[in-house]
């Protein structure tokens, strides 16, 4: 290659960098609604945060194209308010509370996005959203679940997904369900949750719930998250034997316990698991028969939306699987839901401004059918008091629905099944 | 007699006085994403040059420093949120933890040489931050969440400004360096530097080398738990994985390695490169998903290592040498 011709491909490469870098700029003349994405899309949550990107992605898509066959508000006209599109800037938290907070910082004042949804891992929300809540702009948040992030008395934060609190009620409902109409004689309880906020906030919330129906909590179990050999945790949950475990494992760490489990050749009568790696399909896709009879609660499960949110259906196919290449989960949904609220809010308001569009979030309904109630609504701190979820049973790569009786679509099959006889 | 002014001495003056001009430069600080990476690069160029004392001038490598991070965070978080009052008590309060424990831990510990001293301070960051994380007191694995606290110097905090938070580290970093300046001007720093180029040979000539080890850890721990307040305040938040883990001791290695061990300046030039490349590499290159951002800054430090062991400062010794023919004098570059 002559030097001539060297320094023009130099040349060009610059000007394409350029171009990529300071694309942005470009934004400035056109109708559009800048809304971040904070999220962990590398580090230890990384596929997750992947998941719930996609699915605000998706959610764009449904907002800025003329989409006469959803049935979703606002998405059979292309774009908002007169021809505004949404525009996704997005940003990755690693995982890491003090990135989150200073990326939260960098999207509202550098970015100027209009709000930010995120973050999936609640330590992560927690600084991000306070950002927000000084600076007086909105954060939604689709699947962060430690109960705490609605006590804050925030204005400009708002939640989709249940609590823990919620969940954990859920469970203990079940367990006497179980106990009243099969028979079930569960007793003790073992709590299994990765050492953080959101792990230690689920046990916290299912001890409590637990004494309040008289469980003896026998096993008291945290780990490290992103571990590598979680031996002497499943041990000392097998030396207690509880009748039943309540999990809060992420992604990986899900796969390894369960593993780990059939190492020691030991499982209790019945576990169920919070917003974990249970409810990825891809990580029970990983598992294969070795994820059967364990359960969980879910906003969304393939076999759940067929019956009740047909329209998620839709959107997965149309917008979620070619971005993704897999099906919606709770937690990814539940992001999408919240873009699709935000949406709504800003339609009602007329405009992008911040006071007036939070204030409609504050005090409407919204008709939402993407999620489990089909509405959502917000008390102050922000909890979606609409916010429904399951319990759901696997097997044979199915979430197969067992409790509440209105949706179950199969009979639980209580106790689990042992290594030895699957 | 009046002592000669340095190359060194005319460049620290010129870099503090330029330093402390840019936040009254419109557009220079005010609440930019640019304004955040250089506080970060103020922060992490004091915490390593804490590091540096023990490690660097002293000759003994410290994986243990998040430990004391660590305590200054909780110290002025612990005086926020547990005790209602303000960080301005509780990191004075946390240094002198972080100090007193850094002797109780190194007494043992400076028994152990070479590598064996290090994987000694690796190991005490693992007890600690476990111990942190199941003591309910200090928030256990929760952490510990600031109240939206009102903006100013009061509370240390600001939301909407970052200008006092710029003005703040380069407090911090005058304070850190100022005391290592000092330090290598006078006896203090002969005896750690006798201690690290042979500890036999320093005890010889009267050296008490436990001694000098001793109070060099404990200014550089406490020293090290001021930056640590200052990261909560920033943070409004402090969790044993965010402020106490192995992530926060290899910072201190990576940015003092970067720029040059044992040297002044080294600390500075190492966050001055290392820092800007981790944020701006994440704020513009993550959104290309797959973690690019980080394998790009990887590269980049690998290069650096290999072109240079002995770091920025190496380079630049190394380029003086070549364009000059009088050799630069120690403490020049």
């Amino acid at each position: 290659m002559s030097m001539v011709s060297r320094k023009r491909t130099l040349f060009v490469a610059l000007c394409v960098l350029c171009t990529v870098l300071f694309a942005g700029s470009a934004f400035a003349e056109e109708k559009i609604i800048k809304i971040g994405t904070l999220f962990p899309l590398t580090g230890p949550s990384a596929v997750s945060g992947q998941n719930c990107l996609n699915s605000v992605l998706a959610a764009a898509e449904v907002i800025n194209n003329a989409n006469p066959d959803l049935n979703i508000p606002l998405a059979e006209k292309a774009g908002l308010l007169d021809g505004y599109k949404v525009v996704i800037v997005k940003a990755d938290h690693q995982g890491k509370p003090d990135v989150a907070k200073s990326e939260a910082e960098r999207l509202y004042n550098q970015e100027g996005v209009f709000a930010i949804i995120g973050s999936y891992n609640s330590s992560a929300t927690k600084p991000a959203s306070a950002v927000a809540e000084r600076a007086k702009k909105l954060f939604l948040c689709g699947a962060s679940s430690s109960a705490a992030l609605t006590e804050r008395d925030f204005k400009y934060f708002f939640r989709h997904a249940p609590t823990d609190a919620i969940e954990s009620k859920e469970f203990t409902d079940y367990i006497e369900y179980l106990n009243k109409e099969k028979n079930a004689g569960i007793k003790t309880i073992g709590l299994f949750y990765e050492n953080t906020e959101f792990g230690k906030h689920a046990a916290d919330e299912g001890k409590k719930a637990a004494k309040e129906i008289g469980l003896e909590v026998v096993a008291d179990v945290p780990f490290n998250n992103a571990a590598t050999n979680l031996s002497s945790e499943v041990q000392t949950l097998k030396a207690a034997n509880p009748d039943v475990v309540f999990g809060a494992a992420l992604g990986a760490d899900y796969s390894l316990w369960v593993r780990t489990m059939k190492q020691v050749n030991w499982l209790p009568k019945m576990a169920v698991n919070y917003c974990t790696g249970y409810q990825n399909p891809a990580v029970q896709k990983e598992l294969a028969g070795d994820g059967d009879y364990f359960m969980g609660g879910m906003s969304f499960s393939p076999e759940l939306a067929q019956k009740f949110m047909p329209e998620a259906i839709k959107v997965q196919e149309k917008y979620y699987r070619p971005l993704a290449n897999q099906e919606f989960d709770s937690d990814s949904l539940q992001e999408g839901v919240m873009l699709l609220i935000l949406a709504q809010a800003i339609e009602k308001a007329g405009g992008l401004d911040t006071e007036k569009v939070r204030e409609i979030l504050a005090t409407e309904t919204f008709v939402s059918p993407l999620s489990l109630s089909g509405e959502v609504a917000f008390e102050p701190g922000g909890q979606n008091v609409k916010a429904l979820s399951v319990i759901t049973q696997m097997k044979d790569l199915k979430y197969n629905t067992i409790y509440p009786t209105k949706y179950q679509d199969s009979e639980p099959m209580y106790p689990m099944a042992p290594w030895d006889k699957r | 007699m009046t002592k000669k002014t340095t190359l060194s001495d005319r460049l620290w003056y010129l870099f503090l006085a330029a330093a402390l001009v840019l936040p009254f430069i419109p557009g220079g600080i005010g609440n930019s994403f640019h304004g955040h990476v250089l506080t970060m690069v103020l922060l992490y160029a004091a915490m390593a040059q804490a590091w540096n004392i023990i490690s660097g001038y002293c000759g003994q490598t410290s994986f243990g420093h998040a430990v004391f991070f660590g305590i200054g965070a909780y110290g002025a978080a612990m005086a926020v949120v547990q005790f209602n009052t303000l960080p301005w008590y509780g990191a004075p309060v946390g240094a002198v933890v972080a100090a007193v424990t850094s002797v109780l831990i190194s007494a043992p510990c400076f028994k152990l040489k070479g590598h064996y001293f290090a994987i000694a301070t690796f190991a005490i960051v693992e007890i600690f931050s476990r111990l942190f994380m199941i003591w309910d007191w200090v928030g256990g694995a929760i952490g510990l969440d600031y109240p939206i606290l009102d903006d100013g110097w009061r509370n240390f905090s600001w939301s909407s400004d970052k200008n006092g938070y710029y003005l703040g580290a380069l407090a911090l970093f005058t304070l850190i360096f100022g005391v290592v300046r000092w330090i290598e001007s006078h006896r203090m720093g002969y005896y750690f530097r006798a201690v690290r180029e042979g500890q036999e040979t320093a005890e010889s000539l009267g050296v008490h080398s436990t001694a000098v080890k001793l109070s060099a850890m404990a200014l550089s721990a406490g020293l090290t738990a001021l930056c640590g307040a200052f990261f909560a305040q920033y943070n409004y938040r402090v969790d044993p994985p965010m402020v106490m883990s192995l992530d926060i001791s290899m910072k201190f290695l990576l940015i003092t390695i970067l720029g040059g061990l044992g040297t002044f300046w080294g600390p500075l030039l190492g966050a001055a490169v290392l820092i800007p490349l981790q944020e701006y590499t994440r704020a513009y290159l993550s959104h290309l998903g797959s973690g690019v951002d980080l394998i790009i800054f990887g590269i980049i430090i690998i290069l650096t290592m290999i072109k240079q062991p002995m770091g920025i400062m190496g380079i630049i010794r190394g380029v003086t040498r070549r364009t000059s023919t009088v050799p630069a004098k120690e403490g020049d570059a």
